[in-house]
């Protein structure tokens, strides 16, 4: 027998207590859906991807630009496609690379990420859905040179900042000395590149570039960053410090639909499109249910 | 001695950190390089220490089978195996050459020939020409060149794996055939390494930050409240920047993305530059008082 004595409980209280789970499924087909039927809302670039294409834009063949992948696996999502369209654009420019990191979690992955994007064309001539300039396969300590990842964090910034040959022992990853490598000649520290080029997961990243180096040596860069650090960054971009930034995935769809080259971040904006509304609808939801819910207990107190 | 020692030395590192800055001369540039590179050595001397930590943490409560013993078993077994795997054995163990060129006469006339004998799953890669499997249905790859100098790359397709590359000076009617078995690597670059990389670590790491997604939409449903105006505010903000972040934002007004890059360059720079700055001011704080010798804690002191 129900207890009589206890008021009976509203129907706010119940779907307060509302299995998670449901949302969790909600959510689980918000990202799967939107794969399978993708929607295609155009995308428009907004200032900050525009500034960051434009930094890249201005170079010229032969420039050389510093690659930072400080990176794991978790954030290639939002990252690589970011990273693959920047290499294409650098590429089809035909603007020297050098490629470092300050995360120890990175080096499989990007030593992965150059075999594929920098070694192998992006966009060889007849790619479909792409009518930009195509690009060619990089020879290794020619076209570019893979430093590989050092530890010491900020130590390891400041000291590239002052002395990048010291700081990877005079050597490429392989072992060429710097010194074999005509596209290394006149680069001694972080300001003999033209730009630096940050894909940044979090500590150490752009922010530690920025604060460590950036003013400094009166460097150049863009930086690529996830969704979450974006709010973290957009001072150094109203600053100047930073001349362009690509945050998350939604950032990395509008730089690809610059570069002209429909990637993962493209198809993945779509996704972005129903997941957000999905939050959106849990937010207004929940607060619909509180709102009533206070409203009810207030009744019930006065009564 | 054994307070005063690494104070002394503390204070005069904090004090020539700090000085180096304005002082535009080479010699403080070199010595500065070096303390850098001294940094540096230290950082990653902070892993051998975590090592011996690891093991130090988790060997007695693996012994004594305290609570989730099991899970402290996979972790040690884990950074065992990865220390293993980043040790360069082949460095130690194998000296062979990663392949053989031989030459001989024959093919089309003005012309030069490259084989390439190699197992199946390797890759070719012959001068400007595209990179080709050296095997197709058991018949190893022929090329045509022009005479001259000819780069030759054979790689396997999955990395972790030796590579061979030769240049070939060819003369008309040559052959020259490349023999190479690109052999298994160990270390950060080995096989080994890689696949635990790839297939362990990756998803693992990848499933970690993926979970947010579903925590978010929990967290948005249960907690984000319009409890007071403040929480309204920040609720109202949430929506738009949500809203305007994904291209559907730009499909229902252009105003929206304008309302999003006001609520990030003004509300949201404002309150970011002052927790920047109040953490500045704290690190310059703290760095003095260190330089000063007043803050002892990091040398186990009160």
């Amino acid at each position: 027998m129900p207890d009589r004595s206890l008021p009976a409980e509203h129907w706010t209280d119940r779907l307060q207590r509302f299995d998670r789970r449901w949302l969790f499924l909600l959510m689980g087909l918000a990202i799967v859906v939107p794969l399978i039927f993708p929607i295609g809302l155009p995308i428009k670039p907004t200032p900050m991807t525009k500034a960051a294409f434009n930094a890249v834009e201005e170079l010229h063949a032969g420039d050389v630009v510093l690659i930072s992948l400080d990176l794991d696996p978790a954030s290639t999502p939002e990252l690589e496609p970011y990273y693959r369209s920047v290499v294409l654009q650098l590429k089809r420019k035909g603007v020297k690379i050098v490629v470092v990191s300050t995360w120890y979690q990175s080096p499989p992955l990007m030593e992965r990420w150059i075999r594929e994007a920098i070694d192998a064309p992006l966009a060889p001539p007849g790619t479909e859905g792409y009518s930009g300039a195509p690009d060619r396969a990089y020879k290794k300590n020619v076209d570019y040179v893979y430093l590989g990842f050092r530890e010491g964090k900020e130590a390891t910034i400041l000291r590239m900042g002052n002395d990048l040959r010291g700081t990877f022992d005079g050597h490429a990853n392989d072992g060429t000395p710097l010194d074999q490598i005509p596209m290394m000649n006149g680069v001694k520290q972080l300001k003999d590149f033209k730009l630096l080029v940050l894909v940044s997961a979090g500590f150490p990243g752009a922010k530690e570039y920025v604060q460590n180096v950036q003013a400094r040596y009166d460097l150049h860069m863009v930086a690529s960053c996830t969704a979450v650090s974006t709010t973290d960054l957009t001072p150094y971009f109203q600053t100047g410090q930073l001349e362009g930034l690509v945050g998350g995935l939604a950032a990395a769809a509008e730089y690809e639909t610059l570069v002209g080259m429909r990637g993962t971040a493209t198809a993945g904006a779509d996704v972005l499109n129903v997941g957000h509304l999905v939050v959106i609808f849990a937010i207004v939801f929940g607060n619909v249910i509180y709102l009533i819910g206070r409203r009810n207990a207030r009744k019930r107190g006065a009564a | 001695m054994k307070k005063l020692a690494p104070l002394a030395l503390g204070v005069m590192v904090g004090l020539y950190a700090t000085a180096e800055f304005y002082i535009p001369d080479w010699h403080v540039r070199a010595l500065t390089s070096e303390l850098q590179s001294w940094a540096a050595v230290i950082a990653a001397f902070a892993y051998v220490l975590g090592g011996v930590n690891l093991i130090q943490v988790n060997y007695p409560k693996i012994k004594r089978r305290e609570r989730d013993w099991g899970y402290k078993v996979v972790m040690v077994v884990s950074a065992i195996v990865m220390l293993i795997a980043g040790i360069k054995w082949h460095k130690a163990f194998t000296a062979a050459p990663g392949g053989m060129v031989a030459t001989a006469t024959g093919g089309l006339p003005g012309k030069a020939r490259v084989v390439i004998d190699a197992p199946d799953d390797v890759m070719v890669k012959v001068g400007a020409a595209s990179a080709a499997p050296a095997r197709v249905a058991g018949k190893a790859f022929e090329l045509d060149v022009d005479p001259g100098k000819v780069s030759v790359r054979v790689y396997r397709r999955i990395g972790g794996f030796d590579e061979f590359t030769t240049e070939l000076e060819l003369q008309a009617g040559q052959i020259a055939t490349v023999k190479a078995d690109p052999a298994m690597l160990w270390g950060t670059q080995g096989r080994v390494y890689v696949w635990l990389y790839d297939h362990v670590f990756a998803p693992c790491n990848a499933t970690m930050f993926a979970l947010l997604a579903f925590f978010v939409v929990s967290a948005a449903f249960r907690a984000f409240r319009m409890r007071n105006l403040e929480a309204t505010l920040l609720l109202g903000s949430a929506i738009i920047v949500l809203l305007a972040c994904a291209p559907i934002g730009g499909a229902i007004s252009d105003d929206l993305l304008d309302l999003k890059q006001w609520i990030l360059d003004i509300p949201n720079n404002a309150g970011r530059r002052a927790i920047m700055m109040g953490a500045a001011i704290g690190a310059i704080t703290t760095s003095l008082r260190i330089i000063l010798g007043l803050e002892r804690s990091h040398m186990g002191a009160d």
